[in-house]
């Protein structure tokens, strides 16, 4: 058998990410900064009827910086989050103390969540800030207004310094304010041009500030009447209240890369990963000897085999075994042998979109969209090619070397058109996706199959089932299913490390609904077994007999049949089985029974059959203890 | 397991063979080899102990074999039947020249070759091939030719001759002026093949398909077998429950992969030309790793002490938390699974997008020998494919391995059906970034604007219509009918094919560079002269009416978007700085932003010298007082922030007298202690001299630039 779920590709180089910069280093770290006033700590029905309850503007925002929190240690564990209340009563930054009040450096800023990768503790802190109903009182008192105003300056300064000191040298830095006072400084020009020479500093530090503004209910938010001063770039999400924020760093996974569309002719696009495998992170090695356990780094160090000396990378000579002995290449031969040209997306021709088999598949697609970095005009050009493609139908095949280096391959280069939900949001933006298409060498002969092909009246049967068991709007969407074993590895670990109970039983949106499944089409199932069995019998005569003896559990064991090479060593059908260790269970005698019976049983269970047969025997007790 | 194979190659190496003919800048032997070294290094390549090969010398000058007979002299066998390895490589390469004579007969040696096979396989189940390459221009006599074509077919040997300017109507090559007895030569081998059922073939196209890329054929093996269920057949009456297998139909092919070796201590350090092809055959030693565990601890020098691999329990990070398992529990973080592949629902194929796809994909076929399970999803398949829908199922391979959701699509051939799989994405899988409409551009009111730069006018998409129209790929079928199909089949992977190709090709020319990818393996990098030709005219439009303009590398840099660097209101900020008293000198918590300004209100060199002075000295500072590493983050920021601004500025030399000063200080140990783990990120970060090569005004060469960031 091939394990194929979890393996990890060797093409994990992929997630590093290029930045912009070579220096940098390819992180990103997110600073909340809410604002506290009266206002915002208001609860308000929310804007979406489907929401029970009312909800301050504030608790939501907490409430999202904690989910942010949660999701970003599954999918970006060793990027930063902190949160930064503003216009507190209290005050609080690093080792400043709240006695000595005369020399706080930023009143009325309370560094709640320091800047960091988020530990168990910042999040079980988090979690009840942003639940106050459920906090103490201490963690209420964080959340008292202050009555004199903040400075923004003071509050963006503040900012300035916690990037500058926790998140050094990272390529993405970004300031979340979510307040809903459009105008903090409207009677004092000189706070407010403070204000705005501070967020100039952000800027050149290179630190974004993303607004998530907030209208009053009488009031829309009014960003020219402070906003528009202190924000350099607009972010796709402007406008937006804050529980809807769509938080995640935009990293190309590569940029300017000539798109070719016929020869001299190239405009630049950039790359994104906007489907790929979330995985959890490895397991690595803890050590428990001091006061907080912490994970041991691991440290290789290359031997020679010959000497035992320690050797050097740059020494290193890579060689393949051939007859016996190693081939070798220099280093710079060796690259020579990996390299065909220049990152590059280049068409070769175009093709109907039929052409492009179900099949021909290997990996998830890349996703592109033009930059006019490199060639000026690149957009419109890109337009019109998608907009080409979209109409006529047609994909275009391309010769793609992603990276410097990278192996090239050739691949199907598809429009997609852009998707909006039923609030307005972009579920799918519009571009082009890549996707690289198996070699020669990646297509698998199939294996020998025998073929009987069913009638019409079975096929109709069947056509009945599957009308009846359509997904809503017949699409699949993948927000309706969280990867279970994903969330499940962290809820543990989240457990473990908060020493909390342990959840009882996952949440798995992806079994399927068996008593949908029962009540909608459990008939037209039935009615397809009773044509099943008719055709079988006319088809293949007497040998189903053993099985239309049966009487419950129809079409399970319709469907099971035979097995005629391996089952007359065993029973004659897998339902002689399931009786025959159910009675044996009952009994107590399950020990009694042979390996094979055992092993049939659990497989057709989903079980493993590995192991000695004491293994075998607890397992099959197991599952009847599971059962009943 | 691959079947046992015995092949004897036949190599004529008579005089004539040494000759060039037809223009041909390499002898026929030279030309005969290619074809056999490439066909025994594929053997080799496979490291097959059972893939056994032997050699046979044709017109030797001497004669090495058993059957000590008149008609036999002059045949040589140079190698017996057995696994190739490279020491054999090298004394084949050593023995195969043209002899001094012409006499020899290529008959006799057809029989010599049988008597090997024969002798070797025994009764034994053989893959048995003889492979005569030969010019055909020795004498050859056909005396009890029936006698050897009814052993060869007893023993079930398969004969194939290549010659060199054989004629062949098939591949369209015919020799002029041919001699007459190669041509009864030639006619002679062509009924012993024939006879025998062989092939017959010419030389040219021998080694003209040399460079079409073998495909190695892997068997597949199940990767999942069970039950594909619709309902709960535990819990439920009305369940369906359809015993199947699962198996790979697309699997990436990877190259072969290289170990990592040292020289060996032996070898003179002193040789740095690198050993190729390792002529010697030992002078490498492999490498070993050993692995070792640390943790931080601020109290021991150098703030990390090693701990034993036994101290250490199994666990994950959450967050910066270290989750310790304990052993017993150890599958607590696992989700329980049970195998099994139950349906989900079903969508319809036209709602669906083929850029979903998340990985290779698989065919779902009744569980073996089970006529009823094979009928079942027979009416599945069908089901579906009339529907025009597609199943949505969750995938469990094996007890407690994580669920997968996955997409099963009909597949219905003549004779062949199946269904395809392939993996969704989870809700964790998509990232949902965003990005602006391609036909509208929304402005920052709200207001949708069609016409704009950034938009192709109506000119340019039919431009782009016209050409994209005339650049269809064609792919034909064998009849050469055009087909709708993608040249999957006629694509190689061109890595793959060229490493191995590059290692057989090493280890019979040792002292050879490194060949380029052959044609065949880059055939699809370029579209084709005949589609260029056929579109040019489009191309040409498309390209005046889209005006598409490179933007020049010298105004790549940050400095061109000047205009930018105002908040959303166009509020002149640097008006406001200059009015801010305090910012005459760069401090040092608000460095980087002050020096960016400073810099930008300089307005003679003079000022750019302070500025560079000033934050100089806060990063020689930042250095001194870094405790370990832990300033170095910000350090490499400063320098890097210096660097980039300095070459939009164009004063390369500021810069350059600065870090020259900043190495030397770092690496005397005069900036608080040992800094070369930060010199190591310096140079990681390329923050080295700017070189001529970015800034045209700098001094600095591009060899001077590289030295300074050398290792040391």
């Amino acid at each position: 058998m091939v394990e194929d779920s979890y393996t990890r590709e060797e093409e994990n180089y992929e997630d590093e990410e290029l930045g912009e910069t070579s220096f940098k280093s390819v992180k990103d770290a997110v600073l909340f900064a809410i604002d506290i006033s009266s206002s915002m700590l208001t609860p308000r029905p929310s804007p979406d009827p489907k929401k029970h309850g009312d909800e301050s503007p504030a608790s939501a925002a907490l409430k999202c910086a904690y989910h942010l929190m949660q999701q970003r240690i599954i999918s970006n564990p060793h990027d930063m989050i902190g949160v930064l209340l503003y216009g507190t009563q209290s005050s609080k930054f690093y080792d400043e103390n709240e006695d000595d009040r005369g020399d706080l450096s930023y009143p009325h800023c309370y560094l709640y969540t320091d800047l960091d990768v988020p530990s168990a503790q910042e999040v079980k802190q988090l979690r009840s800030l942003a639940s106050p109903a459920d906090a103490d009182d201490d963690v209420r008192q964080v959340l008292e207004p202050s009555k004199e105003p903040v400075s923004m300056a003071n509050m963006l300064f503040c900012a300035n310094q916690i990037f500058t000191s926790k998140a050094p040298n990272f390529s993405s830095r970004r300031l979340f304010v979510v307040t809903d006072n459009d105008n903090p400084h409207a009677d004092n020009k000189g706070m407010r041009s403070a204000a705005t020479v501070r967020a100039r500093d952000l800027y050149d530090l290179g630190v974004n500030i993303e607004l998530f503004p907030i209208s009053q209910p009488d009031h829309e938010f009014d960003t020219s009447k402070f906003y528009d001063d202190i924000i350099y770039k607009t972010s796709p999400s402007d406008g937006e209240a804050p529980h809807q924020l769509e938080i995640r760093p935009r990293r190309s996974l590569f940029s300017n890369v000539p798109l070719e569309i016929g020869p001299n002719f190239k405009i630049s696009v950039n790359g994104y990963l906007l489907l790929k495998k979330q995985e959890p992170a490895r397991s690595c090695f803890v050590w428990q000897g001091g006061e907080t356990a912490q994970i041991a780094k691991g440290v290789t160090t290359l031997m020679s085999d010959d000497t035992g000396q320690e050797i050097e990378k740059s020494d290193i000579r890579k060689a393949y075994k051939f007859g016996g002995e190693q081939v070798s290449f220099t280093i710079e031969e060796q690259q020579a042998l990996r390299s065909f040209g220049d990152p590059v997306i280049r068409i070769i021709g175009f093709k109907p979109l039929s052409a492009l088999p179900f099949w021909a598949n290997v990996k998830h697609p890349s996703f592109i969209y033009p930059s006019e970095e490199d060639y000026i005009g690149s957009t419109r050009v890109f337009s019109a090619l998608h907009q080409k493609l979209l109409e006529s139908e047609k994909l275009a095949l391309v010769w793609f070397i992603p990276r410097r280096n990278a192996s090239p391959v050739l691949a199907a280069m598809i429009a997609g058109a852009e998707k909006i939900d039923e609030n307005g949001v972009q579920k799918v933006p519009p571009g082009v996706w890549i996707i690289p298409l198996p070699f020669a060498d990646d297509v698998r002969q199939n294996p020998e199959s025998t073929v009987h092909r069913a009638g019409d009246a079975l096929n109709d049967a069947m056509r009945d089932v599957v009308r009846q068991l359509q997904l809503p709007k017949a699409v699949y969407d993948p927000s309706k299913y969280p990867n279970p074993s994903l969330q499940w590895h962290y809820r543990i670990l989240q457990a473990i490390a908060l020493d909390e109970d342990f959840p009882e039983s996952p949440d798995d949106k992806t079994v399927p609904k068996y008593r949908q499944v029962h009540k909608r089409a459990g008939d037209y199932i039935l009615k397809w077994a009773e044509e099943l069995k008719l055709q079988a019998s006319e088809t293949f005569g007497g040998s189903v007999a053993a099985t239309s003896t049966l009487v419950k559990r129809g079409a399970k064991t319709e469907a099971a049949g035979e097995h005629p090479s391996k089952r007359v060593k065993v029973e004659d059908s897998v339902s002689g089985v399931e009786d025959e260790v159910k009675k044996c269970y009952a009994k107590g005698t399950v020990s009694k029974l042979t390996v094979a019976v055992l092993k049939e049983f659990l497989h057709a269970h989903g079980r493993a059959t590995a192991g000695k047969k004491a293994d075998l025997v607890d397992r099959v007790e197991q599952y009847f203890e599971q059962k009943f | 397991m691959a079947e046992k194979e015995a092949t004897v190659y036949i190599v004529d190496m008579g005089r004539s063979m040494g000759e060039r003919h037809h223009g041909r800048p390499m002898t026929d032997l030279e030309w005969a080899m290619q074809y056999v070294w490439d066909r025994i290094t594929a053997t080799v390549a496979t490291g097959r102990k059972t893939a056994t090969v032997g050699v046979v010398g044709l017109r030797t000058d001497e004669t090495i074999n058993d059957l000590e007979e008149e008609n036999f002299s002059n045949i040589s066998i140079l190698f017996g039947l057995g696994q190739v390895l490279m020491p054999d490589i090298r004394k084949l390469r050593e023995i195969i020249k043209p002899s001094n004579t012409n006499r020899g007969d290529a008959i006799s040696s057809i029989v010599i070759a049988m008597q090997m096979i024969i002798e070797y396989t025994k009764k034994n189940k053989y893959k048995r091939k003889i492979i005569l390459v030969t010019n055909g221009t020795g004498v050859m006599s056909d005396d009890n030719i029936e006698g050897i074509i009814e052993k060869m077919k007893e023993v079930n040997i398969e004969l194939v001759v290549i010659g060199a300017d054989f004629d062949d109507a098939e591949y369209g090559v015919k020799e002029e002026d041919k001699d007459s007895r190669k041509a009864e030569n030639e006619t002679l081998l062509r009924s012993l093949t024939e006879d025998c059922e062989g092939v017959y073939g010419t030389l040219e196209q021998a080694v003209s398909e040399l460079d079409i890329p073998r495909i190695k054929v892997t068997k597949s093996m199940p990767s999942f077998k069970g039950n594909l269920t619709l309902g709960n057949p535990e819990e439920y009456d009305t369940a369906m429950t359809i015993p199947v297998e699962r198996y790979f139909r697309t699997y990436v092919a990877k190259p072969i992969s290289a170990s990592s070796f040292v020289p060996r201590s032996g070898t003179e350090p002193g040789s740095q030309a690198p050993v190729k092809g390792n002529a010697e055959g030992d002078a490498l030693a492999s490498v070993r790793t050993s692995r070792t565990y640390q943790i931080t601890d601020e109290s021991a020098p150098g703030g990390k002490i090693d701990v034993e691999r036994d101290d250490l329990a199994k666990g994950y990070e959450y967050g910066r938390t270290a989750v310790p398992i304990e052993q017993t529990d150890e599958n607590v973080a696992n989700l329980q699974t049970f195998a099994g592949m139950g349906l989900i629902g079903f969508v319809q194929k036209d709602q669906y997008d083929r850029y979903m796809h998340m990985s290779n994909t698989n065919i779902i076929i009744p569980q073996r020998a089970n006529d009823n399970a094979s009928l079942a999803l027979s009416s599945l398949i069908h089901a579906l494919y009339e529907l025009e829908s597609y199943a949505v199922a969750r995938l469990v391979t094996k007890e407690s391995k994580p669920p997968m959701l996955v997409l099963l699509a009909p597949s219905v051939e003549a004779d062949y059906e199946c269904l395809i799989e392939v993996q969704l994405p989870f809700a964790e899988d998509v990232r949902s970034y965003r990005f602006p409409p391609l036909d509208k551009i929304i402005t920052v009111s709200g207001k949708v604007v069609t016409e704009h730069r950034n938009l192709p006018s109506v000119a340019l998409k039919d431009a782009m219509s016209n050409y994209v129209d005339s650049m269809d790929f064609i792919t034909t079928n064998d009849e050469g009918q055009p087909t709708d199909d993608l040249p999957i089949d006629e694509s190689f992977s061109p890595l793959l094919h060229r490493i191995e190709s590059a290692v057989r090709y090493r280890a019979v020319h040792p002292n050879d560079p490194v060949l380029d990818p052959s044609e065949r393996l880059t055939e699809f990098a370029h579209p084709s002269e005949d589609m260029v030709k056929n579109s040019k005219s489009h191309l040409e439009k498309l390209m005046s009416v889209a005006d598409v303009k490179k933007v020049p590398p010298k105004t790549k840099g940050r400095k061109r978007q000047r205009e930018t660097e105002k908040p959303l209101s166009g509020l002149d900020v640097d008006a406001l700085l200059s009015l801010e008293p305090k910012r005459t000198k760069i401090s040092t918590e608000n460095a980087i932003p002050e020096f960016k300004q400073t810099l930008s209100r300089a307005e003679n060199i003079d000022a750019i010298h302070d500025a560079v002075q000033q934050m100089a000295k806060i990063i020689e500072t930042q250095i001194t007082h870094s405790l370990g590493h832990s300033n170095y983050d910000r350090v490499i920021e400063g320098l890097g922030t210096m660097r980039e601004e300095l070459v939009d500025y164009e004063e390369p030399a500021v810069y350059n007298d600065f870090v020259r000063q900043l190495k030397g200080k770092m690496l005397r140990e005069e900036l608080g202690g040992i800094r070369r783990e930060l010199w190591w990120f310096v140079r990681k970060g390329k923050l080295g001299l700017i070189g001529k090569s970015e800034v045209d005004s700098s001094a600095v060469e591009e060899e001077e630039a590289q030295e300074f960031l050398a290792p040391n």
